[in-house]
């Protein structure tokens, strides 16, 4: 698997002959193409049509974001694993409410689950009274089970968000990043910045990663594939958000390598996570992305990343009738 | 699934066959292997830098050969293989492709070229192999008229298989 690179610096961004070379002011560095997978681009790069046609070419992906690290938009390269019999499978389980449900449930508990994992582990290790909310958390679970309705699904897995948030303040301890109340675009607070940075990092990981199988991220089965360009990156990054995301956060928060000095005022209102601080969440998220564990059946170590694109895998096989889709489930 | 068109045999379809009725069912259904794959990149790697001499990937009715080449006024097809592991399948690819020639009037004689190990062996299109690729093509069809991919099960091949994370995830 190859490499991603992420780009902070701003200067150009072009080809050079067989290899990618960005040039600034003051850098000029090379990187072979061959080895690198996808680029998350946050500083201000110029680059042209042939450079776009090299990364198609190479199949590399290009992730946008903007001064505040929001996510603008990703340069998809050409499709390379065409499968028809995939395509048409996926739209006939998304078409068909049953089947569509039975797997956006997936989801929905299989996210669940993940988040009672994150707060066990917390509740262990913290010795924080944590049982209460995993309690509310696997009602939530229950009557996901019970739905009918795909937005009324994704109504309780809101809920039940929330109430898993609830716990944030608790592990946390508050102070300067105390959340009260998850916000968005923007951002009212520090944590909520950190949140929706990093939650964004894992929706445009697991794009790459579905990029690398047969299936297509444009069709969805919990969110709506009608309202975006990609929908099944969402849905399957729900699993992984609690185990990756929300444990990176407790845990750069809790060695205090993020500080409240590592965020800023934007001006239109809300707050974002700084030049400063982007490189400390990126290093912290690309080794958590890097980091291993023994996969059960492969029987051999496999990286978070890896997981991510396996997960993908297993919706393939699921709508291939081949094997029924069991979300990716934390041990510990 | 419905497959309107008919399926072309290739060889590496034939290769699959020998290996996984699982593989050929993805082949059938467009469903790549992991190009990431280590061993699916060392075996480009060694068929680009092996035998440079010689002609190279020449396409016949939907099959590529490796090699081609004429020796004393008979034509030979060369197909390169990483190891000699599969060697059975590797032997059937080849006879294959000396039956299509054969069934479009071209006689040739096959070899099978295993750079690494230093090896070769020559491969000839008897009666026995001809009945016995008629029965596999049969069994192939078979196959790919299944509604859904054949069970996963473990074999030797899963190890290196670059369809192992497919299977097994």
């Amino acid at each position: 698997m190859g490499k991603t690179l992420y780009v902070l610096s701003s200067g150009e961004l072009k080809r050079k002959e067989n290899t990618i070379i960005i040039e600034g002011s003051e850098v000029r560095k090379f990187i072979p193409v061959e080895t690198t997978d996808e680029m998350l681009i946050f500083g201000e790069v110029d680059l042209n049509k042939r450079f776009l046609e090299f990364c198609t070419a190479n199949k590399v992906m290009l992730h946008f974001f903007n001064h505040y690290g929001y996510y603008q938009g990703t340069f998809y390269p050409r499709e390379h694993m065409n499968s028809g019999a995939v395509i048409l499978a996926q739209a006939k389980h998304c078409l068909d409410n049953c089947r569509r449900l039975l797997i956006a449930k997936k989801f929905v508990t299989g996210s669940i689950e993940n988040m009672k994992k994150a707060l066990q582990y917390y509740s262990r290790r913290g010795n924080i009274e944590l049982d209460s909310i995993i309690e509310k958390l696997t009602v939530f679970s229950n009557y996901a089970k019970e739905q009918i309705g795909i937005s009324e699904l994704m109504g309780i897995e809101g809920n039940a968000r929330d109430c898993y948030y609830t716990a944030f303040d608790l592990i946390t301890g508050g102070g300067s990043f105390s959340m009260k109340k998850r916000s968005r675009r923007p951002p009212q607070n520090r944590i909520n910045a950190l949140i929706s940075f990093l939650n964004s990092m894992c929706y445009v990981t697991t794009l790459a990663q579905i990029y690398k199988t047969h299936i297509d991220p444009r069709i969805g089965f919990l969110h709506e594939t009608n309202f975006r360009r990609f929908s099944l990156n969402l849905d399957i990054a729900e699993i992984f958000k609690p185990i990756i995301v929300d444990r990176l956060i407790f845990s750069l928060l809790n060695k205090k390598e993020i500080q409240a000095k590592h965020f800023g005022a934007q001006s239109g209102g809300g707050i974002y996570l700084s030049e400063k601080g982007r490189p400390i969440v990126l290093k912290a998220w690309e080794e958590r992305l890097n980091s291993t564990i023994e996969h059960p059946r492969l029987k051999r170590n496999v990286s978070y990343r890896s997981l991510i694109r396996m997960e993908a895998y297993k919706i393939e096989k699921h709508i291939l009738h081949d094997e029924e889709y069991q979300p990716f489930a934390m041990r510990w | 699934m419905l497959i309107s068109e008919n399926i072309h045999i290739g060889g590496t379809l034939i290769q699959s066959y020998k290996i996984c009725s699982r593989q050929v069912w993805f082949e059938v259904h467009k469903i790549d292997q992991d190009q990431e794959n280590d061993f699916i990149m060392m075996g480009r790697l060694i068929d680009r830098n092996s035998y440079q001499r010689d002609k190279k990937s020449i396409d016949f009715e939907g099959s590529k050969f490796d090699i081609l080449r004429k020796e004393k006024g008979t034509l030979v097809v060369g197909e390169i293989k990483k190891s000699s592991h599969s060697i059975d399948a590797a032997r059937l690819q080849l006879a294959h492709y000396l039956y299509e020639l054969q069934k479009n009037g071209i006689e040739a004689r096959g070899e099978l070229l295993f750079p690494k190990e230093k090896k070769r062996e020559e491969v000839l299109l008897s009666e026995e192999l001809k009945t016995h690729l008629d029965q596999v093509y049969q069994e192939i069809i078979a196959i790919s008229s299944l509604e859904a991919p054949p069970h996963a099960k473990k074999c030797k091949y899963c190890r290196n298989c670059a369809y192992n994370e497919l299977c097994w995830s």
